[in-house]
């Protein structure tokens, strides 16, 4: 590893002052489970590290009358086992522990997760399909924007200079609600996806009244499949209804070729994993849906 | 380059490992599993990927099973480590590692010690886990010799042992 | 015979303690004061001239101790066909990640920083990446003709007479660097008899050994001109002498002391880094040491080949196997390093073909070389032959297990190259697949998850090499077991065992340690699953030598003869009475002060082992496909394996397990991958995929004990084998499952999605009514 300058600062703000300080020349890590790897194999030489663990505000995480207020190095761990996140917004949980392996999980954070920016990432799909927002901090102060507006491209995000993920807020479950995600991997631990697919689905009765799907590893971004949204909403349940979202989500995904699948693979899992995203939101929504594995 | 090169500053970290407080000066550019086997000469952790992919330097930080390659060392600063020297008390090997050896759990040997820090972990917060969940405890450890088979039953044995069945 | 006190029973191994509490010593624990730390430069390119290297401006960096290319080697006896003896490139590089310049320095992260200041012009070749191109004559070459090649380490893995090789042909390019040709009967007269005839081409990935300990290396060369290597090996001698060949060092100037070796599998033979972090300490006169990461390892090591093997059988309709045709290729990468002759071997090898035609090639392409790989070949084969040995069963209706015992080879068949089998236990060990629960709970369902079972078998030579040892009692009476070779498989604890066998002491007053090439006996390459066959060959011989000479002790004590005496828990008693002396009084008296006798020590090795003894596996495979996705969950194994006569049961199932699971992780997940730049797309553990323990079911391990004639105990050889059958015995399941032939391994889920969507299932697999 190249040598670099190394700060851990006690207060949101004094990390701010450091990252603008370094002018885009200093990376911020918390888990370090991505930054640590490129960093050793030279993808990324920072001159300065700036380590923002001991940033107590950003380890907290409450249920709120506004939702679910997640802090920005709160680890896959947490989330994965935690009671309430299990029960009330069961999609985290899926998506938190297919990440890494058990020993990553208790270094990785959810905003890690996001703000590495890689388009097979987890725990994005799941909080696009929550609703969820982000809130950033940054020398202009705060702002909080919905979390497909963090990401820009492969490794890209919209934080500007001395900004940095605070935390992320979860709209509290509705009735009729459920949320699923899963993902193909070749392994079954230590891996990461081929393609992930989220779906939260809002029902009454057996009509489906608003439907979120998001997907993992198929555009430069964790995608929104609004399309594939557009086909269920307002339809009554069926099988029919359910494949067509999935082809729409198809439809939308633009996936590329790389060493870990072809595009035209991913094309096809695009529609099988949909599909049993969808489903399996279903089931939860109709309070039998798959457990939250492991 | 050059210049970074020469004047980058070193961190003094502070960690207890294995029960002793212990001071490491370094330079912020290596990491927890270096200063624990070059510094404190615990070479007991190995180093298999240094990218976190197979579970060899798996450490036990904070009360969590975690790979060390991936923490950098002033990350660990005021950190709980327990290493696989640590496992083994007076000379008596723990549960864990005695099934391991009587099990034939241990071929090569290079991922014994995350093996056994996985395992210890696991038994610690679940003492009669199903065969499901001991494969799920060390699925972040891979083994290229034994197929699992043999260390899955001998954490099975601990588990048992520990319960004092 | 009496009945065996140790050998045979499942024993925990002696060094299992150290392991498991991680004071176990590898090389990259070695802390040597005033040690310095190397890395390597390594080509971006597949093929490309070396017009200049510029090392100025790493030279100057504060911390840098040395950098050396190829113009400072010391002079050596070093062949260019030998890709161990090619330390640094020498004007031109054959394989991306070929070390070009390497650096040592106080401090790891100043030697990476000097690489960035090594400047080499490189003029890029054209790089052939792949076996069809490179056989064609009108290819480029990958390397200019390299003449006659030595192949020392293939010998260590398998050892075969040929005679009936011959050197016709089609023209070839200069890129063949190896031609093997057995040929027996007439095969057009076959075909023609033949009621079936079915044909496949298949393709085997490039696989790593993928070891969890990195390839390391420490060296020290000191003040008197020697040099010591502390390295993991499989073959400590084997390396002392390349290593003092390639350096210009007569070889009682090196000292190799063979560290545990954190796995191996056939890829820690030859040296690989060792030569250049010797240069490094001849250079600086201070120790060494490199570590490769795991992304050169994967790199830049010694992987297994990739395989082209196209196949073709007659069988008659009364369920005989008579004629095979057979090509198979290996892309060895940019040194002749192809697994021909083990491969061409057995590829149809397990069935009484009379007539039969195999050829065997080796081509070299700029990608890396390879090493040996767990029977080296031989899955790549099977994985061929066994699709449509399965074939014709299901065309026919013959019983997959009924159907290749019928044809099975038995003691006294001929093997490829005319040489008669030795005892084997093929037979057997499908008698014992198809009592396997498995086997006898087998079904197969359709629907989303279609479920099936398939079978495959196959077998491994095994190599022959002397190896001596020696057995020292020592003043307390225990008794040390000294031995040259490494011990990657238990084989040490084996030996322990077999020497307490002998000498009628329990486990616990013997002990087994490999010593250093200064001091051990001399022993062959721990290879070719021949450790314990002839090492243990070996310790049996020096364990009885120790015994004759403390029977002759203890008659003189008792005043006895020599045939009047037994030995029996660490005591020489007298046949019949209650007259006895303890092995440790005989232990004072032979070294103790005053002492009346010269000290035991006992030596094997004169009992030379001359006849292979090769273990045969058949194995079942149990899936579920995910038919949507592709996705593979392997959900039993039953694995029957001939081991001869199992020293250690424990050792030896935990062999034959951990085979099983890497011959699965061959036909799932593992596959290296390259880019058409010839640079390898996958150098991580997250995408070159080992199995985790959540991929693999447990396996129905069962051992065949058939035993050798020569072994020790009737021990055969037990470490290939078990590697052999499965990505052959996953394809048939799939094929049960889904109705589709996979002509490609692994069978990675897009690849069975693609086979489902085609239904392409036979488009290869011609099958006629002759």
């Amino acid at each position: 590893m190249r040598r670099f300058a190394y700060f851990a600062p006690e207060r949101v703000e004094d990390a701010v002052a450091l990252l603008a300080d370094h002018g885009g020349r200093a990376k911020v890590i918390a888990g370090g489970t991505d930054l640590v790897v490129q960093m050793k194999d030279g993808a990324r030489r920072p001159e300065a590290v700036v380590n923002i663990s001991r940033l107590a505000d950003l380890r907290t995480f409450e249920e709120r009358s506004d939702g679910l207020h997640i802090g920005a190095i709160v680890t896959m761990g947490t989330i994965e086992h935690d009671p309430l996140i299990r029960t009330k917004y069961p999609i985290l949980a899926d998506s938190a522990k297919l990440v890494g392996s058990l020993q990553i999980r208790n270094l990785a954070t959810i905003a890690g997760n996001s703000c590495n920016a890689s388009p097979g990432a987890d725990t994005p799909p799941a909080l696009i399909a929550l609703r969820a927002t982000v809130r950033m901090f940054g020398p202009a102060g705060s702002r909080t924007v919905p979390i497909e507006e963090l990401f820009v491209g492969p490794g890209q995000t919209s934080l500007q200079p001395g900004e940095i993920v605070v935390e992320f807020i979860i709209p509290l479950p509705q009735s009729g609600q459920g949320s699923y995600y899963l993902r193909h991997t070749p392994r079954k631990e230590l891996d990461i996806a081929v393609v992930g697919a989220g779906a939260s689905v809002w029902l009454r009765g057996e009509t489906i009244v608003d439907a979120r799907i998001a997907l993992a590893a198929v555009f430069p971004t964790p995608l929104r499949a609004t399309s594939a949204e557009e086909a269920l909403r307002g339809k009554t349940i069926s099988a029919g209804v359910i494949e067509a979202a999935a082809e729409a989500a198809a439809g939308q995904a633009r996936p590329i070729s790389d060493v870990r699948s072809s595009a035209e693979f991913r094309h096809h899992l695009v529609g099988v994993l949909t599909r049993r995203a969808i489903e399996g939101a279903i089931g939860r929504a109709r309070g039998a849906g798959p457990t939250v594995g492991h | 380059m050059l210049k970074e090169h020469i004047e980058a500053v070193p961190v003094t970290v502070r960690l207890v490992v294995n029960g002793d407080l212990v001071e490491v000066t370094t330079l912020p550019n290596r990491t927890l599993l270096e200063i624990v086997r070059e510094d404190l000469a615990l070479t007991g952790s190995k180093e298999g990927c240094g990218t976190g992919d197979c579970g060899a330097c798996t450490m036990i930080v904070d009360d969590k099973p975690v790979t060390s390659c991936l923490v950098l060392a002033p990350s660990a600063d005021g950190k709980t480590v327990r290493t696989v020297e640590g496992v083994a008390k007076d000379g008596q090997l723990h549960p864990v590692q005695q099934a391991i050896v009587e099990c034939g759990g241990t071929q090569c040997g290079f991922c014994t010690p995350g093996f056994v820090m996985s395992a210890v972990y696991l038994l610690e917060n679940n003492n009669n886990p199903t065969e499901h969940e001991i494969r799920v405890g060390i699925s972040g450890n891979l083994c290229r010799c034994t197929g699992y088979m043999k260390i899955v039953d001998a954490v099975a044995l601990a588990a048992k042992r520990m319960r004092g069945d | 015979m009496t009945e065996l006190q140790v050998v045979g029973k499942s024993l925990p191994r002696l060094e299992g303690p150290d392991k498991v509490t991680g004071r176990t010593v590898y090389a990259a624990d070695i802390h040597l004061p005033g040690m310095l730390h190397a890395k390597i430069l390594r080509s971006p390119y597949a093929h490309a001239k070396i017009a200049n290297i510029d090392t100025s401006r790493a030279k100057a960096l504060p911390g840098v101790r040395a950098v050396t290319t190829a113009a400072d080697l010391p002079a050596g006896d070093r062949d260019q066909a030998i890709r161990s003896h090619v330390v640094l490139a020498e004007g031109e590089v054959f394989f991306h990640g070929q070390p070009v310049a390497a650096v040592a320095a106080d401090r790891v992260d100043i030697a990476e920083a000097a690489l960035d200041l090594i400047t080499v012009e490189y003029e890029p070749l054209p790089a052939v990446l792949d076996v069809e191109t490179a056989i064609d004559p009108s290819s480029p070459l990958t390397r200019l003709p390299l003449g006659d090649v030595e192949r020392v380490e293939e010998g260590g893995h398998v050892t075969v007479e040929v005679e009936n090789f011959d050197d016709v042909g089609p023209k070839r390019s200069a890129n063949v660097t190896n031609r093997l040709h057995f040929m027996r009967g007439d095969i057009k007269a076959g075909f023609r008899d033949a009621d079936f005839v079915v044909e496949g081409r298949f393709d085997a990935g490039m696989v790593h050994q993928a070891y969890l300990e990195p390839q390391v290396c420490v060296a020290d060369y000191d003040p008197t001109g020697r040099l010591t290597v502390w390295a993991p090996t499989q073959g400590q001698f084997f390396q002392r002498s390349e290593i003092a060949r390639i350096l210009g060092l007569p070889v009682s100037k090196v000292r190799y002391v063979s560290t545990e070796v954190g796995g191996g599998f056939g890829a820690k033979v030859a040296p690989l880094v060792q030569p250049l972090v010797g240069v490094l300490s001849m250079k600086t006169k201070r120790p060494v040491k490199l570590v490769l990461t795991r992304r050169e390892d994967l790199t830049v090591a010694v992987p297994a080949p990739s395989a082209v093997v196209w196949c073709k059988f007659g069988a008659t309709k009364d369920g005989r196997l008579t004629t095979i045709e057979a090509r198979v290729i290996f892309d060895a990468g940019a040194f002749p390093s192809g697994p021909v002759v083990g491969a061409a071997m057995m590829l149809p090898a397990s069935y009484t073909f009379q007539n039969l035609d195999i050829e065997g090639l080796e081509v070299i392409t700029n990608k890396v070389s390879c090493g040996a790989y767990r029977a080296p070949g031989v899955p790549e084969v099977i994985f061929a032959i066994e699709q449509l040995v399965d074939q014709i069963c299901r065309e026919s209706g013959f019983d997959q297990i009924a159907f290749r015992r019928d044809n099975a080879v038995r003691e006294g068949d001929l093997m490829p190259n005319g040489r008669p089998w030795p005892r084997i236990g093929l037979v057997e060990c499908l008698d014992a697949l198809e009592r396997s629960e498995l086997w006898q709970t087998r079904g197969s369902s359709n629907g989303a998850n279609p479920r099936g079972v398939g079978v495959a078998i196959g077998g491994w030579l095994g190599g022959m090499q002397p190896a001596s040892s020696l057995v020292r009692l020592n003043d307390n009476g225990t008794f040390s077991v000294i031995v040259g070779s490494n011990d990657i498989s238990g084989s040490n604890t084996s030996f322990a065992m077999i020497a307490a066998e002998v000498l009628g002491v329990p486990l616990s007053m013997v002990e087994a340690l490999t010593a250093d090439t200064d001091s051990a006996p001399w022993a062959g390459m721990a290879a070719g699953s021949k450790t314990t066959y002839s090492g243990g060959k070996s310790v049996q011989g020096a364990a009885e030598d120790a015994k004759r000479q403390i029977v002759a002790i203890a008659a003189r004590e008792l005043d006895t003869n020599p045939e009047d005496i037994v030995l029996e828990g660490g005591v020489a008693k007298v046949l019949g009475t209650d007259k006895a002396i303890p092995f440790s009084r005989i232990a004072s008296l032979s070294t103790g002060f005053g002492g009346r006798y010269g000290p035991v020590l006992g030596r094997g090795g004169n009992d030379v082992i001359r006849n292979q003894a090769p273990g045969f596996t058949a194995q079942a495979v149990e899936v579920e496909v995910d038919s949507a996705t592709g996705q593979i969950t392997v959900t039993r194994v039953a694995a029957a394996q001939d081991v001869g006569k199992a020293i250690n049961w424990m050792s030896v199932m935990g062999q034959l397990e951990g085979g099983v699971v890497q011959g699965l992780g061959m036909g799932l997940t593992e596959e290296m991958l390259y880019d058409d730049q010839g640079r390898l797309r996958n150098p991580t553990f997250l995408d070159y995929r080992l199995l985790t323990s959540l991929d693999v079911p447990n396996i129905e391990g069962i051992l065949v004990e058939v035993p050798s004639p020569e072994g020790p105990f009737g021990a055969r050889i037990v470490g290939e084998p078990s590697i052999i059958a499965g990505s052959a015995a996953l394809a048939n399941a799939v094929h049960e499952a889904t109705g589709i032939r996979m002509h490609r391994v692994p069978l990675t889920p897009d690849r069975i999605v693609e086979a489902l969507a085609a239904r392409t299932a036979l488009s290869t697999v011609v099958l006629s009514h002759g």
